[in-house]
């Protein structure tokens, strides 16, 4: 996993690339601090250009949404296709995290 | 651990005994030289040194009492040191340190004693200063290799045992037909884990004279914490008994316990069906779970819905229960994701399409048992190594 941050119009985009797993816990963390330490409303993750996603990877995003609405910061998720569109509608993460 | 290593430090005499202590055998074919070393390094505090006086004599001595690190010199009659280096590493099967001393400078000559097994190299005529820090150095690193070697291999046997424990969790294929036989089912299943331990669990149950649940569950991630939520679920499964006739009824309760127990990051997918083999009727509920498939008697398929919140992020997650016609001659196939998700090879992921093609081939190879059917056709063979646990179900309805 590849990921990359910028601020628009007030809101922190991430943009998570490549294959999201259990691998990728230790850089996933820095995901994790930098939406903590973003000065923001609302979090973004972008979706688009990541390929695949185990339920690891899942519960990473859960991480993430659970730091994220602990500082009153909305997180919500768009962009998913293909193998990830499908998990995401399998396990119905919608009820638990907003998607756009 | 602090203070090896540092030669004159005032800690010194306190917390470098265990170094101190070690045998150290000393091969020079000249007296002179052995004398040297063996002043140098008593005079560092290493009291408990060996010699010999050639390569023979060193084996012999190998042999016989094997010391915790040899300086060796090159040039020596009878046998040299190369020679001696394999014999310690093809032979003996030691992985002590060696510390070959030479007066030739050429790197060729170093890189065939380092090839011959040498941990190290210092030059000839010995500098006192650095053969003592350089013995301290192999002596320090060898004792953490050897913790290190003893920790893993305790590590390895816990969790051979933890496995060993896992693995009687699952129920035997006697205890199985028991319970499907009798209600008009065959029932085969597969289950390997990936690293050790893993995440994944299949059940069982009668829930009346005619009626049987199945029950699988993913407990996300794999290793250790997912062995032992896998644990916790099988406790849990074991005091939900009175809601084995109802799929929703247990997917709620095992939602709710799992909420409370697991962390945000942590979570299961899971199925749980009720079949009844005499009505040809199946009820289910789902958690995430890869879509189940409905082979049918005559041929072509059908994937159920897997679809669902996954257990143990939410307190008011619902099920509904879900109804599939399963006639005799029908398999229901329920399995985990690590069957047709492929990480290293994105490409070779399956498609439920895809899945279902092969599992339906499978089902009908008459040359070979289901599983290696099954594996042959998606991984290629029969014996992969997988990167998750792989779990499934294949459930076969032949009542009348």
């Amino acid at each position: 996993m590849e990921y990359g941050t910028e601020i628009d119009t007030g809101r922190l985009i991430v943009t998570l690339s490549g294959i999201l797993t259990f691998d990728d816990h230790e850089k996933f963390r820095s995901v994790v601090t930098v939406i903590a330490d973003s000065d923001v409303d609302t979090v973004v993750v972008d979706l688009a250009a990541l390929t695949m996603i185990d339920s690891a990877g899942i519960g990473m995003l859960l991480l993430a949404n659970d730091r994220a609405g602990k500082q009153g910061k909305n997180l919500r998720l768009r962009g998913m296709s293909g193998h990830v569109a499908k998990v995401v509608e399998m396990s119905k993460l919608e009820q638990l995290i907003p998607i756009d | 651990m602090s203070g090896h290593g540092i030669p004159c430090s005032g800690a010194e005499t306190k917390t470098a005994g265990a170094d101190e202590r070690s045998r150290i055998l000393i091969v020079d074919d000249l007296q002179s030289s052995r004398t040297l070393i063996g002043s140098v390094l008593s005079a560092a505090g290493f009291l408990r040194l060996d010699y010999a006086a050639d390569g023979i004599e060193a084996i012999d001595r190998l042999y016989a009492d094997p010391p915790d690190m040899v300086i060796l010199d090159i040039v020596m009659p009878r046998m040299d040191g190369f020679e001696v280096c394999r014999k310690v590493r093809e032979e003996l099967r030691l992985d002590i340190p060696i510390l070959i001393q030479t007066g030739v400078q050429e790197a060729e000559y170093r890189v065939m004693a380092f090839d011959a097994g040498a941990s190290d190299i210092v030059s000839k005529p010995v500098n006192a200063g650095e053969l003592v820090s350089r013995v301290r150095l192999h002596l320090e690193r060898r004792r953490l290799m050897d913790s290190l070697q003893r920790y893993r291999r305790r590590m390895e046997e816990e969790l051979l045992a933890a496995r060993a424990m896992q693995q009687s969790l699952l129920m035997a294929d006697d205890d199985v037909g028991a319970i499907v036989i009798p209600r008009g089912a065959t029932m085969q299943t597969y289950h390997k884990t990936s690293n050790v331990l893993g995440g994944d669990l299949w059940q069982v149950f009668p829930v009346d004279e005619h009626r049987f649940g199945i029950f699988m569950i993913d407990l996300s991630g794999h290793g250790v914490s997912a062995a032992i939520n896998a644990f916790r679920v099988h406790m849990l499964a074991g005091g939900m008994m009175t809601l084995r006739a109802d799929p929703a009824g247990w997917l709620e309760a095992l939602n709710l316990s799992l909420f409370q127990i697991l962390p945000v990051e942590h979570f299961a997918t899971a199925f749980y069906g009720v079949v009844e083999p005499r009505q040809g009727r199946l009820d289910y509920a789902a958690a995430g779970s890869p879509p189940p498939i409905l082979l049918r008697d005559g041929g072509g398929w059908e994937a159920l819905d897997g679809g669902g919140l996954i257990l143990g992020c939410s307190q008011s997650a619902r099920y509904p229960v879900r109804r599939a016609e399963i006639g005799s001659g029908d398999r229901l196939f329920v399995y985990s994701d690590a069957l047709y998700e492929n990480f290293d090879d994105p490409d070779r992921t399956f498609d439920t399409a895809e899945l279902a093609e092969r599992v339906e081939l499978a089902v009908t190879d008459r040359a070979l048992p289901f599983s290696d059917a099954l594996l042959n056709a998606l991984f290629g063979t029969s014996d992969c190594q997988l990167r998750d646990d792989l779990t499934w179900m294949l459930v076969e309805v032949n009542a009348p």
